[in-house]
């Protein structure tokens, strides 16, 4: 079973990871230029994944009163959409 | 959940799965405070993302001008912070003073990697003759970044005030209804810090 703290440890790795793979994407729109739009949708998608994550573990939401987390979780979501509009 | 099940939890299951007493963590006053900070920064957000729309030419110039590589450690120093500050309240928990300040001093460490980063990048940029005025570009990435920094260096006052009072032992007052409020509160309000980096890091410097 997974102790609290291995817990914490796995979603920093899983920040880490996302972080890299945002910044490798990024890499990989500057040298070959795919559609911009899909370049955003996923590096904001990954804004969200990333954001679920600190929301979650790190603030402890999870187990806080649904409307609380959902307010959070909905800044992370609803924030990147409305980016991803704009650029559209 | 209150803070004896907390402190029996063993694992992340166990303590996320203890639904029937959800409890927000810290000062609902912080929260407030946590969504207000929030929507000041999403009208930064969104008003860099239309300004950029309207500027494609000179925002791609300007985010060529800076510095990737102290953006990405900028983000792992933010992430690795909050880690540290997700285990000192676990140690606080536990009671454990010596693990907690421990957990807090590195996280105030990976905080100054930070500071020292973004103040050279600043110095790199105003060496290039580059400032506020230089362009829309530039005057919304010192505008937000700036602002952010504020954010940082009162978080880590915040932090340091913490880490006075776990060594004065000042948390453990069993008779209040939950004597680690105060330290989850200046926790969140960290891990909210290092939230908002998670947006404005891949907007300003990656896409």
């Amino acid at each position: 079973m997974l102790k609290v703290w291995q817990g914490f440890a796995l979603s920093w790795a899983w920040l880490l990871i996302l972080t890299l793979v945002s910044v490798a994407i990024g890499l990989y729109y500057q040298s070959t230029a795919f559609n911009r739009f899909a370049f955003i949708s996923i590096v904001m998608l990954i804004i969200a994944m990333k954001g679920q994550q600190i929301i979650d573990i790190f603030m402890e939401l999870k187990h806080a009163p649904r409307l609380w987390r959902s307010v959070m979780l909905a800044y992370v979501i609803i924030i990147p959409l409305i980016i991803t509009f704009i650029y559209l | 959940m209150k803070t004896e099940n907390i402190l029996q939890a063993e694992s992340v299951t166990q303590l996320l799965e203890n639904k029937a007493d959800k409890r927000l963590p810290g000062d609902l006053a912080m929260w407030f405070f946590i969504l207000a900070e929030l929507t000041v920064f999403a009208v930064f957000f969104i008003g860099f993302a239309v300004a950029e729309n309207a500027n494609m030419a000179m925002f791609a110039e300007g985010k060529a001008q800076l510095h990737k590589v102290a953006g990405l450690i900028n983000t792992i120093a933010l992430i690795t912070s909050s880690y540290f500050v997700a285990l000192s309240l676990h140690s606080m928990r536990k009671n454990n003073a010596k693990q907690t300040l421990r957990h807090l001093g590195l996280a105030l460490v990976f905080a100054g990697v930070y500071v020292v980063l973004k103040l050279w990048e600043y110095q790199a940029l105003f060496a290039l003759g580059i400032h506020i005025e230089t362009n829309t570009f530039f005057t919304l990435y010192f505008l937000i970044t700036a602002f952010h920094f504020l954010h940082i260096i009162l978080g880590m006052l915040i932090l340091a005030y913490m880490a006075i009072n776990v060594y004065k032992d000042n948390y453990n007052d069993p008779t209040t209804e939950n004597e680690f409020s105060g330290f989850e509160s200046g926790a969140c309000y960290w891990h909210m810090v290092d939230l908002l980096w998670i947006i404005l890091f891949p907007l300003i410097y990656i896409i």
